[in-house]
């Protein structure tokens, strides 16, 4: 707002003959520079990250859970992300604008609600058997939008996040490891452990049926 | 494989994380296990539940526009913005960000506001006849849509080349005046080739310059005999915009470079056509 104001007034200025004005002018023009140094770097900004919003509020939605908190955490992210931007030099954009809304919300997450992060998890129920599952129970669930959101969101966290990134955005073990800090090794085991965990969900809502 | 391998390997499997050889392998005990080919089909079905049934949270138009507005005033005041401690979360509704950029503001930008305000109304009021910025305001907007244009439609040149000496004639041959067309490549900005535009109601001749991966679009058309003298530069939706006038012509340049690189486009420009 301030730099439009700035630049208009600049180039009004600018037409004076006046040697008063003189050097109001160049301090004016060096102000412009930056202003107009600033707005390019904010067009390439934006042109690299805005399309990737959708992505980055549906991450920040699936952790928080909560539509009003999402998208306080992505404007965060985005201010955050556009103050560091000089300093990014890859190409995987979406990446890294991933990890700064994880990040961001995390840090909510520690601040409001601390149990929520404590990944309760029983490796004894987790060891259920895939094979005792009917692949027909589960799919005549995978229709039901309401009882998988509900699924996913009862699972924890660290869980809800590495689902959505592999399936809703499907991103590689590599691109994931990069987001979460994590080796592919551990990207594998761990979506073994929330595709187990989602089973046996999905499972106690099947046998509760009957 | 057995197994007990497989249920190791479902997962990667399933994700296309393996090589081709272990995939085939595990595609092949698949075929053969119908316990394991059961146990897979189950994946398939959550994955596919997750992909097509979970909802996908896409971001609500308001909360595009919100992020526009306040990523506009971070650049407008950049010291209040944001520049909070970074373990905290600050919550900013935007009522909260417009608080912090009026209050927050540094004295001297206010104070700088100020003078430039006094002296624009100082200037308005004794110099009424310089006082114009319609006329350029709308002179800009077209310049700058012309740029836009010619990168837009994949219709940078008319004449595409680096020669100076074919693109000269071409345009030459074209229009009712004959423009200086020298190539700046000495300079880094070499001359990648001509066009024929419309501007101010008359044809014009753009000539086309490149500055590492941006293009700069300069626009020459005879000047009015009396026109000021003044180089008059500007910032308009994130280009820069650098007008100067010679004994024949007016030149307009347009491009998405910085101020200074602009600067030294026009400098080279003049030390090279007064040669010619």
């Amino acid at each position: 707002m301030a730099a439009t104001l700035e630049a208009e007034y600049a180039f009004d200025a600018e037409d004076l003959e006046s040697g008063v004005k003189g050097v109001k002018f160049a301090v004016i023009q060096r102000h412009q520079e930056r202003g107009a140094a600033q707005e390019h770097e904010l067009a390439s900004f934006e042109a690299m990250m805005l399309p990737h919003m959708d992505a980055a509020h549906n991450l920040a939605r699936w952790l928080l859970r909560n539509e009003q908190d999402a998208q306080d955490v992505v404007q965060e992210a985005y201010l955050r992300a556009f103050k560091s931007f000089s300093g990014f030099h890859g190409s995987n954009g979406r990446g890294w604008l991933l990890t700064i809304v994880r990040n961001t919300s995390y840090t909510l997450l520690k601040k409001n609600r601390a149990a929520d992060l404590t990944t309760t998890f029983d490796e004894e129920i987790h060891a259920s058997d895939r094979e005792s599952v009917s692949p027909a129970a589960i799919l005549v669930h995978a229709e039901d939008a309401e009882l998988i959101k509900n699924a996913m969101n009862a699972l924890p966290a660290e869980f809800r996040e590495i689902l959505t990134l592999r399936h809703q955005e499907e991103l590689s073990y590599l691109e994931i490891g990069e987001i979460l800090k994590i080796p592919t090794g551990t990207v594998m085991s761990r979506l073994a452990r929330a595709r187990a965990k989602l089973r046996e969900y999905l499972t106690s809502q099947t046998s509760q049926e009957k | 494989m057995n197994c007990e391998e497989i249920k190791n390997l479902m997962d990667a499997y399933l994700d296309g994380e393996l090589d081709p050889v272990t995939s085939q392998k595990v595609e092949q005990h698949l075929r053969d296990c119908p316990k394991c080919e059961q146990a897979y089909e189950v994946e398939t079905a959550m994955a596919h539940a997750i992909s097509q049934a979970a909802p996908y949270y896409k971001a609500p138009l308001e909360l595009r526009e919100r992020i526009q507005v306040s990523l506009r005033e971070a650049i407008g005041a950049p010291a209040s913005r944001a520049v909070t401690e970074d373990d905290s979360l600050p919550v900013r509704r935007p009522e909260a960000v417009r608080r912090g950029v009026v209050f927050d503001m540094p004295w001297n930008w206010l104070a700088l506001a100020a003078a430039i305000v006094l002296a624009a109304i100082v200037a308005s009021s004794f110099l009424p006849k310089l006082w114009q910025p319609g006329a350029d305001q709308f002179l800009a907007t077209q310049l700058i849509a012309s740029h836009v244009r010619s990168l837009m439609a994949n219709h940078l040149t008319d004449v595409a080349s680096s020669d100076q000496h074919t693109v000269k004639p071409w345009l030459d041959v074209k229009l009712d005046f004959a423009p200086a067309v020298v190539d700046l490549s000495g300079g880094g900005f070499p001359l990648v080739g001509g066009r024929l535009d419309y501007l101010d109601n008359r044809p014009v001749a753009a000539l086309v310059y490149q500055r590492r991966k941006h293009f700069i679009n300069l626009f020459i058309w005879p000047g009015e005999p009396d026109a000021t003298r003044a180089t008059k530069a500007m910032s308009r939706q994130g280009y820069q915009l650098l007008h100067w006038v010679d004994s024949d012509f007016n030149y307009w340049a347009v491009s998405d470079v910085n101020e200074k690189d602009l600067q030294a486009f026009k400098q080279q420009f003049e030390v090279q056509t007064s040669h010619h």
